[in-house]
């Protein structure tokens, strides 16, 4: 039993990250830096000049996912949640607004410029996201303790 | 065979390295955050997803909708989706800076304020209280990171 623990130590060190291709880590890493090095040279200065009656929820986000991407540079394994948002998000948003409003001709005003930024990331998300280690890690694998 | 050990090594390594970190009443407390948020904001955003104006931008309703869908896996897997929580916390605290606490103090009100600021205001409050830290801290700032090569 304690041999079974120490081979399962042994593998799941680093984040379990064992059975993911390395160009896939370093993938994912360059994303995040790119996040957090875009991040940086717009969203504090953004922040600080809020709008007064800004609603700013659009803004908080993405700052949010700008603080979530430093962790992200370090554990990218870890934080895949990350890397599964931004694809939900996005896709959520092609299927629910961006493509219907495509195929129609009526849309947002901004639909032209949310297109390319917001539809084409899922694309390149999709290739890059780990799917088997996913199914594995957040869907087949026993779930954490009931009782 | 060796999958067999491999998937004994997975449960063993859970219970091994994960088991003694966080209670599981925190494990609870952790379910009870990820079920609020499936069926609070799912209440609130679906609607929103599946009807809205022709016109509408959509990035919103977008954005809280994938909080949702991953909110359900959370409930599987209170730990392994922490990240989903910490970025509830970090944008929610970000807005109410930022946005939220200037606002009030101006009297400049947008129209949704009301609405928002209850929303946002409840995930500053909470999320604190149901984050593991210690937890947070052990797997997140001072553990090893994924091989760099």
């Amino acid at each position: 039993m304690t041999s079974i623990a120490a081979f399962a130590r042994a593998h799941m060190s680093g984040g379990g990250d064992g059975d993911i291709a390395r160009w896939r880590l370093h993938v994912l890493r360059a994303i995040a830096l790119f996040f957090a090095v875009a991040g940086l040279l717009s969203y504090p200065k953004m922040l600080i000049h809020a709008g007064a009656t800004d609603r700013g929820m659009i803004k908080a986000f993405l700052t949010g996912l700008w603080l979530m991407s430093v962790f992200a540079l370090r554990y990218p394994v870890k934080m895949l949640p990350l890397f599964l948002f931004e694809f939900a998000w996005k896709t959520v948003w092609l299927l629910a607004f961006g493509l219907p409003q495509w195929f129609t001709g009526v849309g947002s005003p901004l639909l032209r410029q949310d297109l390319p930024q917001i539809g084409l990331p899922p694309i390149l998300l999709a290739i890059i996201i780990p799917w088997g280690y996913v199914w594995r890690h957040y869907f087949q694998q026993p779930s954490e303790r009931w009782r | 065979m060796i999958a067999t050990t491999h998937d004994a090594a997975r449960i063993e390594a859970r219970q091994a390295n994960v088991a003694p970190d966080v209670s599981l009443v925190r494990i609870y407390v952790l379910r009870a955050a990820y079920l609020l948020l499936v069926i609070g904001l799912g209440g609130m955003i679906v609607p929103d997803l599946v009807i809205h104006p022709a016109i509408s931008r959509g990035v919103i309703p977008s954005l809280l909708g994938a909080v949702w869908v991953l909110a359900f896996v959370g409930l599987k897997y209170p730990l392994e989706m922490l990240p989903l929580l910490m970025f509830e916390f970090a944008w929610k605290s970000i807005w109410m800076v930022a946005y939220g606490l200037p606002q009030w103090s101006a009297g400049q009100l947008p129209p949704t304020f009301a609405e928002d600021c209850f929303n946002i205001g409840l995930g500053v409050i909470l999320m604190p209280l149901v984050i593991p830290w210690g937890y947070v801290y052990r797997h997140y700032v001072k553990r090893s990171g994924a091989p760099w090569r």
